[in-house]
This record gives structure tokens, sequence and C-alpha cells, in this order.
């Protein structure tokens, strides 16, 4: 075969016909316009294009978009300060974002409502992040029923304001902790070249405190992204803690922005995330702690003290390695992100529907459990 | 109708068809036929469209026997990845290596962006393509069914 590598996807306009944006507006800023997801232009048909396996799919993303972009400078963001381009041109999570107006995106979200699982607006660190997303959460909400979430901006919040999320009906709230350890965040989020932007550690976990009290139990989740440099130990105990909060955690799998100042860090191996995907959900779901766990010198997951069979069980449901997302009206899973951190032509880091046999059979080879159980210390 | 360089065109609900080449109803592909029993094949405007934002083609070597239903090669655009599929039976003779290092040239030009030459093994297998004065009707009826299956823009 001939192959190249493959490319950063180039910025393209929301549609074929290039009817909702105005090359010569000076400004194409929220609340007027927003960012859309590529899955999302897809389902809400602002693009053509179709998904690699067939799935429903109904979550809607939107970002928030300034002409002088995020605050902040997070060293693995695709919209970083400090990452080369303009922030038009820039990709978030390796695609870009495609710009719609505001008004479209709602009527689009009415005529598909049906379809429609999860909606979720993410704020970017900007002085009129709160104030737009709060517009954009009216006008949406004036548009569909669909269940609504935000995935918040810490820096431009306080418990008042997330009081008035819940006030304009928004359910859930997303807080993009994104590194599990203060260090890490320190040195990836807070300690940046450009400046921190006002993103501290405390206060991340001061607004998740604030919006477990003001949106109630498992109503709040942290963005937990594998592959920072973290050990599997501190992902553990970030997990029972948000659990004993009734805080969902939600995984992400790095992937590295190109350019970024982690453009060329290695991601997590599919084998450990699988074990992370695997050990989340039996704290968050099964109840485990952090004894139930053994790990070596380094942090690293050396040993599941369950006994084989009840972790097959709970394989074969398939559920731990399903996207990590806010739910549907009916509490299945809302929002999937189809390819949202590995390509289509990559093993489902998560996967956007519930696996079939083959793909549970790639799971489990993936886990090599066999390693890290009882019974193979014992064998 | 219009004919433009030897090439027969018409705006089939609101795509640029060429009506002189034949397509392969299984891959979303065109296949002009060329002299000395060769042919080439490119995706056509649906396929490129509704294969989404392109971003890698990935095709056989030169020199490689292909079976008509076989895998001539794959691509992999924002949310999708699959198989080109090859329409006819063959020796692929030519590849076109300028689409391969810019796979957005296929959607910004489908029919001027081939993608492989086969020599044919079976030239009988032409006569199973849609070609001629079906293929305006075969057109307009996947036109449909993608808007109904939704992954048309709108």
């Amino acid at each position: 075969m001939t192959r190249v590598s493959l490319p950063l996807l180039p910025p393209k306009p929301a549609d074929r016909q290039d009817t909702t944006r105005e090359p010569s507006a000076a400004s194409q800023v929220s609340p007027d316009w927003v960012r859309i997801s590529g899955a999302s232009a897809l389902a809400l048909r602002f693009r053509s294009g179709r998904f690699g396996r067939r799935f429903d799919f109904g979550g809607i993303n939107l970002l928030l978009n300034y002409d002088d972009g995020c605050r902040s400078d997070c060293a693995y963001c695709g919209l970083a300060r400090t990452r080369p381009g303009t922030y038009e041109d820039k990709s978030f999570i390796r695609v870009d974002w495609p710009l719609v107006r505001t008004d479209e995106l709602a009527e689009r979200m009415a005529r598909y409502e049906a379809s429609l699982t999860r909606l979720c607006i993410s704020m970017v660190t900007h002085p009129f992040a709160y104030r737009d997303t709060c517009d954009i959460t009216e006008r949406i909400r004036r548009a569909v029923a669909t269940p609504l979430s935000i995935l918040v901006a810490p820096p431009t919040l306080n418990r008042r304001r997330l009081e008035r999320f819940h006030e304009l009906g928004v359910d859930m709230i997303g807080i993009g902790l994104d590194a599990v350890t203060e260090e890490l965040f320190r040195s990836l989020r807070s300690d940046v070249p450009a400046g921190g932007a006002g993103l501290k550690w405390d206060q991340y976990w001061q607004v998740v405190s604030d919006a477990r009290d003001v949106f109630g139990p498992w109503k709040v989740n942290c963005h937990t992204l594998v592959g920072l440099g973290e050990s599997d130990r501190d992902l553990v105990e970030i997990f029972v803690r948000l659990r004993d909060q009734e805080i969902f955690s939600y995984l992400f799998s790095f992937n590295p922005e190109p350019d970024s100042r982690l453009g060329e860090a290695p991601r997590a191996s599919l084998r450990r995330w699988r074990r992370v995907q695997l050990v989340k959900h039996l704290v968050e779901t099964e109840r485990y702690g952090i004894e139930d766990f053994r790990f070596d010198d380094d942090g690293s997951l050396a040993l599941l003290t369950a006994a084989p069979e009840s972790l097959e069980e709970v394989i074969e449901t398939g559920r731990p390695f399903t996207t990590d997302g806010c739910p549907s009206s009916g509490g299945e899973p809302g929002c999937t992100r189809p390819y949202g951190s590995y390509r289509p032509s990559e093993p489902f880091r998560d996967f956007p529907f519930d696996p079939d046999p083959a793909d549970l059979a790639g799971i489990r080879a993936d886990l090599a459990l066999d390693e890290i159980t009882e019974r193979s210390r014992r064998a | 109708m219009s004919t433009e360089h030897g090439q027969q065109l018409a705006d089939i609900s609101g795509y640029r068809v060429r009506l002189d080449l034949a397509y392969f109803r299984e891959a979303d592909l065109w296949v002009e036929t060329l002299a000395g029993g060769r042919a080439r094949v490119g995706l056509d405007p649906l396929g490129a469209e509704t294969s989404g934002t392109l971003a890698q083609l990935a095709l056989v070597a030169v020199g490689t026997a292909v079976t008509r239903g076989q895998p001539l090669g794959s691509l992999e655009a924002e949310k999708f990845v699959g198989p080109l599929v090859t329409p006819l039976s063959g020796s692929v003779v030519a590849t076109n290596e300028a689409v391969v290092a810019r796979p957005s040239l296929v959607e910004q030009d489908p029919y001027g962006s081939w993608l492989v030459e086969i020599e044919l093994a079976r030239v009988e297998e032409l006569d199973e393509l849609v070609s001629g004065e079906t293929v305006a009707g075969y057109f307009a009826d996947r036109v449909e069914r993608y808007r109904r299956e939704g992954v048309l823009a709108e």
C-alpha cells in the first residue's frame, strides 16, 4: 500500500454551500456563533459524511468561539495560546470544529430533536464566556428539551453562576480537570508559557464542590485524561475520591495534538487504557476501593484482587469500554463522541455503542487480564 | 445536458454528473474505459461527498492483481474508514500519487482525480456497470437514498 501520514484535517466551513459563514464578517464570535464537533456537524446535516460503523448518534457538542481564543495555555490542548497558528485555524481534539450560527444551530436541533440524546456547551477561558454561555443556553432551551450539559471553565465561574446555569435548565456540569494530580495540573495548566489564565488546582476543586452542591449527586463529572504522565495509582485515587462524592469520572485518552507542547508525547498503550477503563468502572459502579488493587513501585497496576469470573461478568457487559458521557433523558449513553480521541482506522478507544462479540474479543486481548489477576499469580 | 471537452455532463439532484462514464453500484466509483483494454477508476461525486472530509487514501502497489469486489485500497475520513472495492478484475498498472498525497483533490474534483488504472483481465465485467441512459436515474436514486440516510448536508 502507498500511504502518507495522516494530516490534520483542513479547516472547512460547516456546510458545502457555505451559507452559514460570512467571510466578510469582521467577527464570528459567541454568542451569535459557535463551533460544533465534526460528529455534530454530520448529525445535524451541516456537513455530508458518515460514521465508520453504523450506530445511532445524537450527542451534540458546542464550543464557544472568540477571535482572541481561549486564554489558557494548557500543554496538551489544541486551543492553547502558544500553540502555533491562528485561533481560527486551530484544531481541537485533532480536528477542526465547524463554525455555525447559533440560531441556525438551534433551528437544526429543533428539526432533529427526535434523534438528539444530549447537548453540551464547552466553555473556554474568556471574559465573556459566562455571559455568552447563558445566552446560548437560553436560545437552545427555547428550541429543544434535550438534556443540556455545560463543560465549564472554572476561572470564569463562581457558585452563583453555577446556580444560574441550573436555573436556565442545565442538568449536568462537567469540569475538565484533565490532569489528575496537583503537580501535573500545575506543570501542564498553571505554570505555562503564556501564563495560566487563572487555572488553579484548588479553584477547580472548589467548582467541583460547588457544582456538586448545586446540581446534586451524579450530576457532575470530572474529565480525567489518561496519558499525561500520571500513574495508575493516581487515577484510582481520583476515581475513588470522586465516587465517594457521587461525582462521575469521565475518561479521556490523551491523543497528542500536533505542535502542542505535548505534541510528541506518547499515548497510553491500548493495554493500559483498557485496564484503566475497567478499573474505573469497578470503582465507580462496583464500589471497589483502592485496597482492591495492588501497584508496583512506580504506581502501575500490578494486581486486581477480584476473581476472574466476576471480572468477566463485568467485561461481558461491554459497559466499562463505552464512552463516558452525560446520559440521554432515558438514562442511556447520551454523549458518545465517536472517534473523538482516535482515528477511524484505529481501534475504538471508547465505544460509542455497545461493543459486539468481536469487539469484546478484542477488548479481552487488549486487557490481558491473566497477567494481573490472583489466579495467574498462584499458577 | 452539456458537453465539455468531450465529456457529457448533466446536473442531477444538485450534482454535476458525467453521463459518458460507467459507475460501480457497490462502491460509489466511476469507471472510464481507455484504449488497450485498460480502465481508470475514481470516486464519484456522491462517494466523495458522503465519505466526509477525506484525510487519507491508501492504494495497492502498481503491479498488484485485483479481483472485482476485493479491496484496491482504503480511504479514511474525519469519521469514516472503509475499503475501496475494485469494480474490475485485472492488474493495477498505475496509481495517482497526487491524490494519495492530497486526498482533498478528490473532494474538489472527483472526476479529475482518478485513483488507479487497471489492465482488465475480464472485459465482460464492464457490462455489469451502470452506463448509458441509466446513469441519470441511477444517480438520482442514490441522491434520494443518501438524503433519507441523512449523510448529505442540507
